[in-house]
């Protein structure tokens, strides 16, 4: 009896312990408890992105993931504190703006000879995909979309206002427009024309940015912090304008200001490609005040069309590579069969990294989707910079004192300029 | 048998301490006294965290030059009314120190030390950029500035709060200890609970605060974007949390007064709230200064409300000095810099911790 034990024991772990790896890993998008292993039932990004995760871990044999619990707010600080302290997680999403710190330390392992016997073409990547998890040469990370600002629209109030026109919005294409069509849909339906956080996240300074490369203009060029100009003063303006006039509050932060547009008190509502399905499944709730939702590129209140756009990617540390050769293949096969479901994670209303997805029918008739087609070939991002996240900082807290504490717009972005100097020069 | 037994040897009471205080400061020093020390070395140091965790030699030796860059600026001068609200008060207080020293009120060590503080009220504000100078860096002082603010109104609140509370529960009836659980009961939450709490009771859209304005027929105040009362929002929220602990102490506190001296004062028709001005208060005063202090240390470190509640803002005006450490070290990967900073909020709860001692020595003779 006793030899049966053993017997049953040794042959248990050669069965699971020994080949079977457990590969942790670590995101953002935040937590969804039962997503399930049906990549194409979920909805909302924690959702579907968990699904996929638990469907990689239930098939590729072997193979089981951990998701490690990470809060979205202080997700890089975590993960850079996992780095120095040895404990980095075998997979990790990050940013394309993250990418140059990150890749630039030696902290990612390269994966540009691995990919190909991972299963993952990169021929099939848009050139900008490519381009995003590249770096000094190397291919350090497995894009997985490309995300921008979008106008977030309510059809009926817009209806309302009279800026309907064919069944598609009608949107302001300069400052002036911006500010007497926010007016005529105030009067008109007795709402705020144009909401956002712009009292939370970055979103604010996004939105700033995209009218200051509408301009082509930027914060920074080169080592020299370019702020203090004429083109972030009406790219501010253009939005202070409206704060002004009463046709957007700018104290409401993120939940808020999309509970606002949720709850029909706002004709626009700026935010990222990362709701589109969420916003979709809202409105067909009887109790939600939206109703008739459209998504619609960042118009072009200047010269060239441009709206923020960043990218989430996959990275695996480079220690993992170096020491452990076998969890190191099994991250790549995780990594794979994230590539390999780019369509479901599309579904979120992100936009696709593979010309295989981006061109099939599946794709194209997603909810909304032919509405924001534009979207990407006006997708822009500040260059490349270490000091990423301490940027958008300064940035935020800036802009934050223009249109929450009445700062002057001249002294905010002089201040603005002499920080982000600072950064540049350290 | 006794007379061939062999000498045993024996500890005296030192050697014996010692072996016994072993333990803890075995800890003590691998977990607090090895970190500190650590923390000031890496202050002299150009540190990436990132960077030196991957290469242990790309860390450089720049001396006191963290300090400089936090601390200091471009053409620093130093003025005697450049700040008069703060460093006229600085004033008074030394001509307080002064006359009440004189008149005999307060001993030496107490007029000391209010001194001290004083004269640095009056001298530390007097810096400023001249002339088309600059800090190195902006935020440090307005943090500081702002964390300061926030022990100075959460201090007292707590304090004031908490002995009104203990001296009306201070009744032994089962609907007391009811109460006296639940005021308790706030500062076993973690601080992420205690944040989402008032982050839902402060919200403009569904909270009570709102609700309960707008049942007045005011319109709700948006809290935690409004620069004049994001603060105060945060300061409420800590003044809810740490309630519990100072209660406790205060109550403690109470229960060491002789009933007697109640019975006494009443026959001298001293009741109610002259009993609690000439009673209570005085012998309370060694548990007043033992929360107060306890609460400067603590309060000095607040971190997580300012940044789950208001991520530091609007426009920094909640910025505070630990929550600027954690993004200097972490988000910037500038360990050096944050370690300097570090040790500055060392010093100045170090500063407290001997206030009390100093005060507490006092009260014991």
């Amino acid at each position: 009896m006793k030899h049966l034990i053993i017997g049953a024991a040794v042959a248990a772990t050669i069965a699971t312990g020994a080949s079977a790896q457990d590969v942790t890993l670590g995101r953002f998008f935040g937590a969804c408890e039962d997503a399930g292993t049906d990549t194409k039932a979920s909805v909302g990004e924690a959702c579907i992105i968990q699904s996929i995760i638990n469907a990689a871990s239930a098939e590729i044999d072997g193979v089981t993931v951990t998701t490690l619990p990470t809060d979205w707010g202080n997700y890089y600080d975590q993960i850079k504190a996992s780095y120095a302290g040895g404990t980095a997680p075998d997979i990790h999403v990050l940013h394309r703006s993250s990418l140059a710190e990150f890749a630039g330390l030696g902290a990612l392992a390269d994966l540009s000879d691995d990919l190909a016997a991972a299963g993952i073409d990169t021929a099939d990547w848009a050139p900008a995909a490519l381009s995003a998890v590249s770096s000094d040469g190397g291919i350090y990370a497995v894009p997985m979309d490309f995300h921008a600002n979008l106008w977030h629209v309510n059809m009926d109030l817009m209806e309302k206002a009279g800026l309907v026109a064919e069944g598609k919005p009608i949107l302001p294409t300069s400052p002036e427009e911006l500010l007497a069509q926010a007016q005529q849909f105030k009067d008109a339906t007795g709402q705020n024309y144009l909401a956002a956080d712009f009292a939370q996240f970055p979103i604010g300074v996004r939105v700033v940015l995209a009218l200051m490369w509408q301009q082509n203009a930027n914060i920074f060029d080169g080592d020299n912090a370019t702020i203090d100009s004429d083109a972030a003063k009406n790219a501010v303006q253009a939005i202070t304008q409206l704060f002004g006039a009463g046709l957007a509050d700018p104290q409401l932060n993120y939940a808020d200001s999309q509970q606002a547009f949720l709850n029909g008190e706002a004709g626009i509502l700026v935010n990222g490609t990362w709701v589109v399905d969420f916003y979709t499944d809202e409105a067909t709730k009887p109790e939600v005040g939206l109703k008739s939702y459209y998504v619609a590129d960042f118009p072009t209140l200047f010269a060239d069309g441009a709206t923020w756009a960043d990218s989430h990617m996959w990275a695996i540390p480079a220690s993992l590579k170096a020491n452990d050769p076998a969890k190191y293949a099994a991250a790549l096969k995780v990594l794979a069969f994230i590539n390999d479901h780019n369509i479901d994670w599309a579904r979120t209303g992100h936009m696709s990294v593979r010309n295989s997805v981006l061109n099939s029918e599946e794709y194209t008739n997603l909810p909304h989707r032919s509405e924001y087609a534009g979207t990407a070939a006006i997708a822009r991002d500040t260059p490349p910079s270490a000091r990423y996240g301490a940027i958008q900082d300064v940035l935020n807290r800036e802009l934050q004192a223009i249109w929450l504490t009445d700062k002057d717009v001249n002294a905010a972005l002089a201040d603005a300029n002499i920080e982000v100097q600072d950064l540049l020069d350290r | 048998m006794s007379g061939s037994a062999p000498q045993k040897w024996r500890m005296n009471q030192t050697q014996a301490a010692f072996v016994l205080l072993l333990p803890f400061l075995a800890t003590y020093a691998l977990f607090l006294i090895y970190p500190f020390f650590r923390g000031i070395w890496i202050s002299l140091h150009d540190w990436n965290l990132m960077a030196v965790a991957f290469n242990p030699d790309a860390k450089e030796f720049v001396g006191l030059h963290n300090y400089e860059r936090v601390m200091w600026g471009e053409n620093i001068t130093w003025g005697a009314f450049v700040n008069p609200l703060v460093q006229i008060s600085g004033l008074i207080g030394l001509a307080l120190s002064i006359f009440l020293r004189r008149t005999g009120r307060v001993s030496k060590v107490t007029a000391i030390a209010l001194a001290i503080a004083a004269v640095l009220l009056v001298f530390l504000p007097g810096f400023h950029p001249g002339e088309g100078g600059r800090w190195y860096d902006r935020r440090f002082w307005p943090t500081v500035g702002n964390t300061m603010m926030f022990v100075g109104l959460t201090v007292p609140g707590v304090t004031v709060s908490a002995l009104l509370l203990a001296a009306a529960l201070n009744r032994e009836t089962k609907a007391m200890t009811v109460f006296r659980t639940l005021f308790f009961l706030s500062q076993i939450l973690s601080v992420t609970v205690v944040t989402l709490i008032w982050q839902i009771m402060f919200s403009p859209r569904q909270g009570l605060v709102a609700n309960v304005t707008e049942a007045f027929g005011g319109t709700p105040i948006v809290w935690l974007t409004d620069e004049r009362f994001a603060m105060a929002a945060i300061v409420i929220t800590t003044i809810w949390w740490s309630l519990g602990i100072a209660m406790i102490l205060f109550l403690a506190g109470l229960q060491d007064i002789s009933k007697d001296l109640y019975e006494a004062a009443s026959l001298d028709n001293a009741t109610g709230l002259r009993a609690f001005w000439y009673i209570t208060l005085p012998n309370l005063k060694r548990t007043v200064t033992l929360v107060i202090v306890l609460q400067v240390i603590l309060q000095f470190q607040v971190f997580g409300q300012a940044h789950l509640m208001t991520q530091g803002g609007p426009n920094d005006t909640t910025q505070v000095l630990v929550r600027y450490i954690y993004q200097t070290a972490f988000r910037d990967s500038d360990l050096g810099r944050a370690s300097a900073m570090a040790v500055f909020l060392f010093v100045i709860m170090g500063a407290f911790s001997v206030l009390q001692f100093v005060l507490g020595r006092e009260e014991d003779r």
